[in-house]
């Protein structure tokens, strides 16, 4: 018999089945929680500074991963970020075809280390990299502490 | 071979739940290892991260997760699991790093976040089990240990009081420990035995639960100790580790074969021919008191069913002649998987470089062994350590 003969149906087999059900609550840490109470109440973003090392942290960490001093400094990360790199997306995680494709994108922004990874408010045809970009937060009530305060990142437009 | 010392060591709280990330855990156990020690993580030549399945925490990839806390950003980097033998293992794992000649200076990092897992990580240990023999009948892991325990108490004819004498002992000895969870410095066998029953002859109090933690050793070549003139060293003098078969039904439940030839491996490194005579105190693994007499007749410090009879007469006592657990253990400090190295190899540092404060074994001691227990409750690590 050759590998293609095989049944790729399990349920032919005498089987038994089984599922792993797994269900967590994550905290968001020391670190986290600094950044996602500001983002909360005050609408900022904050990322973690080391001194020594000259350099800030997005998201922020409670300690240098290279010189590891535990950092407690917290500065404002500046309003307009720039994209790094995007993606369309045109399937979900099944692989069914999206009612609507996706545009995700890293945005980074001067001077700070790191960036984050959310949804780009741009029609697919107008997704690059380059782009200036500001956060559009929910509205403050909308606001629970979590990524997703954060609608996404939207083109800044110019003022001429 | 290299020579290899154990130079510091650090761990966290042991809690049911904290809120510190694993990461920062991480970083929190390292921190204070690489203070303790006197060195920076520019020192530091190789890392090993040990951590338990990625269910456990609810990350993928952990190992890569925890890195940046566990001083791993940009430096060779292993993750390794055997269970909970992982509490001694990662740290067999990191000494051949520097046994080889391959590194000086290598950073041992162990991290449970078992909070996260809801309601109870006892769902993710419900999936170890055989998928076609075992699953369809919905056992819980305390079963086993039930059975295991029954059988013990069976064959020697042990009583449960005798049992209970080892969880008093250890919560009594955590009353020292700054991390524990579980210190009680007035628990008595008729708490223990008075407890909730879980899975007869299971209860509670016999049982360490589960915990969030992380520790640290970092472990350093003969060569770096000296140029660096690090006075508080223990010397890693045998290793060894073994696994039994994967059926718990082919096991021997009496007596853990799998820590015995674990143990002899690791004494004929360390020029041990008479264990007894030539170890002055033990860490074994203890998640639950039974275990722990289990392991003490693994370890060859005690005949076959003798283990309960050396407690009972308080030989393991802090103050006796082969003290067991001087750190409170598992049942005292708490359970997060692989990071019980703080109270294995941990502990073993403190005691011989005469840093334990309130833990300190009253009597001089050389050479103390310290072991894990862990896969799929068939696998023994063990190491012995000198000051």
């Amino acid at each position: 018999m050759t590998f293609l003969d095989r049944t790729t149906d399990a349920r032919k087999f005498r089987h038994w089945e089984g599922d792993v059900e797994a269900d967590y609550i994550y905290t968001s840490g020391v670190a986290g929680e600094r950044f996602f109470v500001a983002l909360r109440d005050e609408g900022r973003m904050l990322a973690s500074r080391c001194t020594a090392c000259k350099l800030d942290y997005l998201p922020p960490r409670m300690f240098c991963e290279d010189c590891f001093a535990e950092l407690t400094e917290y500065v404002d990360v500046p309003r307009t970020g720039r994209v790094a790199a995007v993606t369309v997306a045109h399937v979900d995680r099944t692989g069914a075809k999206l009612s609507h494709p996706q545009v995700w994108a890293f945005v980074t922004f001067e001077g700070i280390r790191g960036g984050l990874l959310h949804r780009l408010l741009v029609a697919p045809k107008q997704a690059r990299a380059g782009l200036s970009v500001q956060a559009r937060l929910k509205s403050r009530d909308g606001r629970t502490g979590t990524i997703v305060d954060i609608e996404g990142f939207e083109p800044v437009r110019s003022r001429f | 071979m290299t020579k290899v010392g154990v130079v510091g060591a650090g761990m966290t709280l042991f809690r049911r739940r904290l809120q510190e990330t694993g990461k920062e855990m991480c970083f929190e156990a390292t921190k204070m290892a690489l203070d303790s020690a006197g060195l920076t993580r520019g020192d530091v030549d190789m890392v090993v991260c040990g951590t338990a399945p990625d269910a456990f925490d609810g990350v993928a990839m952990k190992g890569e997760y925890l890195l940046d806390g566990s001083g791993g950003y940009r430096k060779p980097y292993t993750r390794v699991f055997t269970g909970g033998g992982t509490g001694v293992f990662s740290t067999i794992a990191g000494w051949w790093h520097v046994a080889s000649g391959l590194a000086d200076v290598v950073l041992v990092v162990n991290e449970e976040k078992m909070s996260s897992c809801q309601p109870h990580p006892q769902s993710v240990f419900a999936n170890i089990w055989d998928p076609i023999l075992d699953r369809p009948l919905k056992p819980n892991l305390v079963w086993i240990f039930a059975m295991e325990m029954n059988r013990y108490m069976t064959v020697y004819g042990v009583k449960k009081e005798d049992i209970a004498r080892v969880a008093v002992k250890n919560k009594r000895n955590a009353v020292g420990h700054p991390c524990a969870q579980l210190a009680d410095p007035n628990i008595t066998v008729d708490d223990v035995l008075n407890s909730e029953v879980m899975a007869w002859p299971v209860q509670r109090l016999d049982i360490s639960p589960p915990s969030d933690g992380a520790s640290a050793v970092i472990l350093a070549s003969e060569d770096f100790i000296r140029k660096r003139h690090i006075k508080d060293r223990a010397w890693i003098s045998g290793v060894g580790w073994c696994i039994d078969s994967t059926m718990w039904t082919d096991r021997d439940l009496v007596f853990p074969e799998y820590v015995a030839r674990a143990a002899k491996h690791a004494y004929k490194m360390a020029k041990i021919d008479e264990p007894r005579r030539q170890i002055d105190f033990a860490e074994p693994y203890d998640p639950f008191d039974y275990k722990e007499l289990h392991h003490l007749e693994g370890l060859l410090l005690a005949d076959k069913g003798e283990a309960p009879v050396l407690t009972r007469e308080g030989v393991t006592e802090r103050d006796g002649k082969l003290p067991v657990c001087p750190s409170g253990g598992l049942l005292g400090v708490g359970n997060p998987i692989a990071a019980t190295m703080g109270m294995k190899i941990g502990e073993l540092f403190w005691q011989l470089t005469g840093q334990a404060g309130k833990r300190q074994i009253p009597h001089e001691v050389h050479t103390g062994v310290s072991q894990a227990w862990g896969d799929l409750m068939q696998y023994g690590s063990v190491v012995v350590m000198k000051g």
